[in-house]
């Protein structure tokens, strides 16, 4: 535990919190405190924690795990050595309670896309929230909610970020060994690309004319997509100065790609992130805000579409009667 | 344009060239595998050819054409039978002589003890099949950068030692090709075992070494017969036509000095603006060699294991240091990579960094065509650098000798200065300002200078900047760490001889300058007046406080001090270390003067120096910059045409020029 990387990325002041809950493990040295709490998500994350299987053992020597929603009912107050959110700030309460966690919160990490940069949820952010609200919920006066749902960051310091939807399993148990022994996490900050030259993938954008987000995204989950052929869409977030204009002009420029067709490229789980959040609104907002908004409609968020034609396809709503993680009360 | 020999071979002549059928391709890599040798050759994946192991010829592409433009790869078909009938894919040759991903060594800490074992490396014997001209000329590059000294890679080496090179002439050339330009293809002319030319039904065969014979007189013997004239003639026709059809994309006679003149070119915000920064240009080029070390470890933090895989100068922390990265801006990275692979590489290893292989044109998702930046940025003159002479020497790649805690001694609050014994002998020859890469396992290994030479060791002053050197400072008498060294250049002491000296020095800065003190007091009659400039944050932040204070009575130093931030019991100066010389009288045509500390203080202080008449040539600065090798082979710490780890981290102002303190250098 005295070996325990102390937080400096945010200035957070971070709490000396005496270990008196910790139960003695190996020698005696009291076992960090871990939690892991949830906000508006899918809980995918917590399973890819549950995922790591073997390693959990080996973990649990290390730590101890002391609130964990999808692995146990036991609930336990803080303080909390390392606090793990999940999900992004949807409702007023969930508002509330990212304070007090923070309070109780040595080391506050959060994982993956919704709780890094808002998830898929904040794509309501460029809609009319009481028309999107309407649209999906049956009796939506029922429903509470934020006009924005929100990434951690934007209400209270951070002090890492695992990033992905879901998180990496790698970075999971590198950001974990980190904080045990006491060195910075080796959590790389390039672009996918650089894991695709590394891993000998054939570049998908320059192959087979398919728009890549892999240019401006930070790398951390080896790849996938294009190891599978596909696009980088962009789920581990915008990495450090992307240029997603540049990006967005290229894309627009070499043909084929309307600039609203480009901008929803940049619409996935992490839009909300800037810059992909600029650029998103620079090239016309999203699909679901236009189906909901309707032509020309400006929404009343702080992120109004511009004007334009909808496009009559809504790909984030039809036939969902509820999506994922949006408006989770916390459970 | 290379400065490497060539030697063409009488390109009509027919004796002891020979005639493969197409089928007996086969018998070629049925006779490398036999051979006990991994076959590594072109094949089709993912919409490209790329370079894979093989097993037989029948994975090797058949009728497959490409065509290639920035940021643009297809393959087509084409309507012969032709094996070769493409160019260079995405996948170089780097993969298999220096691969993306190294184990380098390994290291375990049980209580007091540090253990550190180099990983041996034992590649397999491997073959190439289908090695164009300018991949050739990308070994010749590689071998000065990784094999050619000061220090080398003994993993490239084995590699490059081990593998068959059966050499393929280009008879198709592509729009990213620019071989002709940089005097690199597309002929085939030295560097290979075996070298094919494709004729419509078969190769002609040519024979570049005793390996080469050796397999032409027995395995491959019965799929050979001498080749024809007409044979003989043809094959050199369309390589002919393939520099025909190149031509000549990009001047270069004197690009060396017209882009290095180019610094402050608007163009390279322009082409920022495009760039995407996402490295892809720097690990598909055949040359570049940057790499960085990520540390494994286990939970118990006792084993870890040291990783080296490809990095690039467009990655965001490559040029970090405390303080922020010399490279912040995306315009900096592009103006590295492009100085670097036309520019400053002459004058590190005397080649061009570029062979004209095309690929970062090809590879750039948005289509960046390096030729359309030079001609736009440096547009042709003539000139011709002097390759820089290297000396070989002896030295270790990631052997850390460990050396043992004896002593420690808090200096300030988040600063301690380890007394450290057993080091390595090597240390017992060390210079005043040299620096040692300082491993403790399971941390990022750290350049850190070295403050005192002792007599069966060196003394570290470290200040807990970071997690590393944090643990560093938390060492205990009696733990154990890991020592490289000593590394880097030093403080030209011998130059002060019969002359004043001025130190200035910063906070931590102070720690390389030390030993230089020690070197004068100890000699003290030899030198001129002595002055020692400080500043430190706050009267409780200043170094060797009690040493220091035997400096200026015994040591006949005069000793200035200053701090930022004052406490109520200073009595002496308060305000950046350059305004102590306010009130000094001394003139400085006679003196030199050695400086360390912040960039910006030193930038500062050299200023000021020079209003007082220091000449450039004797105001010495030491530079920080990111540091990972320590001897020249990451890349992390290059400045300009400088590697700070080798060829300084001691500069003279003159030899930095125009470059000291320019932004994103
Ligand atoms: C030639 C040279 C001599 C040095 N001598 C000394 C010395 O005598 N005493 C001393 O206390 N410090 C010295 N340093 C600085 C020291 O290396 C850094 O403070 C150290 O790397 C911080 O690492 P960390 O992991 O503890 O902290 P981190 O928190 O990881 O980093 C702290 C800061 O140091 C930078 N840094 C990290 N790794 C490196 C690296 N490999 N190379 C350079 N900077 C890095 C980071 O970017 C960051 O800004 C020297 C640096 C150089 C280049
Ligand atoms: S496929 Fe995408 S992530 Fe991979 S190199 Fe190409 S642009 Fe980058
Ligand atoms: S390639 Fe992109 S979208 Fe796919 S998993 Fe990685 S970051 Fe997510
Ligand atoms: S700089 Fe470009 S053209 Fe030159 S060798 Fe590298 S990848 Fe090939
Ligand atoms: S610094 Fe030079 S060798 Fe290293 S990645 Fe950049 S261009 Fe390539
Ligand atoms: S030049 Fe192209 S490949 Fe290179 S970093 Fe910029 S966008 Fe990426
Ligand atoms: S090249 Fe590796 S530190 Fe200088």
């Amino acid at each position: 535990m005295a070996a325990m990387a102390h937080p400096t990325e945010h200035g957070h002041g971070g709490h000396a919190h005496s270990n008196e809950h910790g139960h003695a493990a190996r020698g005696g040295t009291p076992r960090p405190r871990v939690a892991v709490v949830k906000f508006a998500s899918c809980d995918g994350c917590q399973l890819t924690i549950l995922d790591l299987e073997d390693l959990l053992l080996e973990l649990s020597e290390h730590f101890e795990i002391v609130d964990f929603p999808e692995a146990s009912s036991a609930r336990s107050n803080g303080p909390y050595d390392v606090l793990f959110v999940e999900g992004s700030v949807s409702t007023p309460d969930h508002l509330r309670r990212i304070g007090e966690l923070r309070k109780q919160a040595r080391v506050l990490v959060t994982i993956g896309a919704c709780a890094t940069s808002g998830g898929i949820q904040a794509l309501r952010n460029w809609a009319d929230h009481d028309a999107y609200r309407a649209a999906v919920y049956p009796t939506p006066e029922f429903v509470e909610s934020l006009a924005r749902a929100t990434p951690i960051a934007e209400h209270v310091p951070v002090d890492f970020e695992l990033r992905g939807c879901p998180i990496s399993p790698d970075q999971l148990v590198e950001l974990l060994t980190a904080l045990v022994t006491g060195r910075r996490p080796q959590l790389r900050d390039e672009a996918v690309c650089m894991e695709c030259k590394r891993r000998g993938v054939v570049c998908v954008m320059s192959a087979q004319g398919i728009a890549c987000l892999g240019q401006v995204t930070q790398t951390g989950c080896g790849a996938i997509c294009p190891r599978m052929g596909r696009g980088c869409y962009g789920c581990f977030g915008p990495r450090e100065q992307a240029n997603a204009a540049g990006l967005a002009r290229y894309l627009q420029a070499s043909g084929e790609r309307s600039a609203e067709e480009v901008g929803q490229l940049f619409a996935g789980f992490t839009a909300y992130s800037e810059p992909f959040r600029s650029t998103i609104t620079d090239l016309g907002g999203t699909r679901g805000a236009r189906r909901t908004g309707g032509a020309g409609h400006v929404a009343g968020g702080a992120y109004p579409p511009p004007g334009g034609a909808a496009t009559g396809r809504a790909s984030y709503l039809p036939g969902r009667p509820r999506m994922e993680g949006i408006d989770d009360d916390g459970r | 344009m290379m400065t490497i020999e060539v030697t063409r071979p009488e390109r009509t002549t027919t004796a002891g060239r020979w005639y493969l059928e197409r089928a007996g391709l086969d018998a070629l890599v049925a006779a490398l595998r036999e051979d006990g040798r991994t076959v590594i050759g072109p094949t089709v994946a993912d919409g490209a050819v790329v370079l894979a192991e093989i097993h037989s010829s029948a994975e090797m592409p058949h009728a497959v054409g490409d065509v290639q433009g920035p940021g643009r790869y297809r393959l087509t078909k084409r309507d012969d039978a032709r094996v070769f009938g493409y160019v260079v894919g995405p996948t170089s040759w780097k993969r298999w002589v220096f691969p993306p991903d190294v184990e380098l060594s390994t290291g375990r800490r049980t209580g007091h003890r540090v253990e550190f074992a180099p990983t041996a490396s034992h590649p397999t014997k491997l073959a190439f099949v289908g090695v164009r001209a300018c991949e050739l000329a990308a070994f010749g590059v590689q071998d000065r950068v990784l094999d050619a000294g000061p220090f080398r890679d003994a993993d490239y080496a084995a590699r490059r030692e081990s593998a068959f090179v059966v050499a393929v002439q280009c008879t198709t050339a592509e729009l990213t090709c620019f071989c002709t330009s940089m005097g690199t293809g597309p002929e085939v002319e030295h560097g290979f075992d075996i070298a094919l030319t494709e004729l419509d039904e078969g190769f002609l065969l040519d024979v570049g070494s005793p390996a080469g014979q050796e397999l032409v007189d027995g395995k491959l013997a019965s799929a050979l017969r001498p080749a024809t004239p007409v044979e003989v003639y043809t094959a050199a026709a369309d390589v002919a036509a393939t520099r025909a059809r190149i031509g000549d994309p990009l001047p270069t006679a004197g690009l060396h000095d017209r882009l290095l003149a180019q610094l402050d070119n608007p163009r390279w915000a322009q082409v920022a603006e495009r760039c995407i920064t996402c490295g892809n240009c720097t690990l598909a080029c055949p040359t570049c060699f940057c790499t960085s070390v990520i540390q494994k470890t286990d939970m118990e933090g006792i084993a870890a294991t040291n990783e080296r895989a490809w990095d690039s100068c467009f990655s965001p922390g490559f040029a970090r240091v405390a303080g922020g990265s010399f490279r912040s801006r995306p315009r900096d990275r592009y103006r590295q990579w492009l100085t670097h692979k036309f520019g400053t590489w002459w004058d590190q290893f005397g080649t061009t960094g570029c062979v004209g292989c095309g690929r970062c044109i090809t590879w750039c998702p948005v289509g960046i065509d390096v030729r359309e930046e030079l001609m736009a940025i440096a547009p042709p003159v003539a000139l011709s650098p002097e390759p820089i002479r290297v000396e070989p020497v002896a030295a270790s790649f990631n052997d850390f000798v460990v050396a043992q805690v004896v002593a420690t001694r808090q200096e300030t609050a988040d600063t301690v200065t380890l007394t450290l014994a057993g080091a390595d002998p090597a240390f017992s020859k060390g210079n005043l300002g040299q620096f040692a890469m300082v491993a403790i396992p399971g941390f990022p290994p750290l350049p850190i200078s070295i403050s005192r030479f002792t007599v069966d060791g060196i003394e570290l002053t470290i200040r807990g900047a970071g997690p590393a050197t944090k643990a560093m400072t938390a060492l205990k008498v009696g733990d154990q760490l890991g020592l490289r060294g000593p590394l880097g250049n030093n403080w030209p002491i011998e130059r002060a001889v019969g002359r004043d000296l001025v130190i200035v020095s910063g906070g931590i800065g102070l720690a390389p300058l030390r030993p230089v003190i020690h070197a004068l007091a100890a000699d003290r009659r030899r030198f001129g007046d002595v002055r020692l400039y400080y500043g430190a944050r706050t009267p409780a932040d200043i170094l060797y406080r009690e040493e220091m204070e035997r400096w200026a009575s015994r040591g006949g130093i005069e000793v200035h001090l200053t701090v930022d931030r004052a406490g109520p019991e200073w009595e002496g100066r308060v305000g950046v270390v350059t305004q102590l010389f306010d009130q000094a009288t001394w003139e400085g045509a006679n003196a030199i003067a050695f400086v360390c500390g912040p960039e910006r203080m030193m930038q500062a202080t050299a200023n000021t120096l020079a209003g007082r008449g220091v000449t450039p040539t004797r105001i010495f600065v030491t530079l920080e910059r990111h540091m990972e090798c320590g001897i020249g082979l990451c890349g992390h710490c290059q400045m300009g045409k400088y590697f700070v780890c080798r060829d300084g981290p001691v500069f003279s102002l003159l030899q930095l020029g125009d470059t000291f303190g320019r932004e994103g250098i």
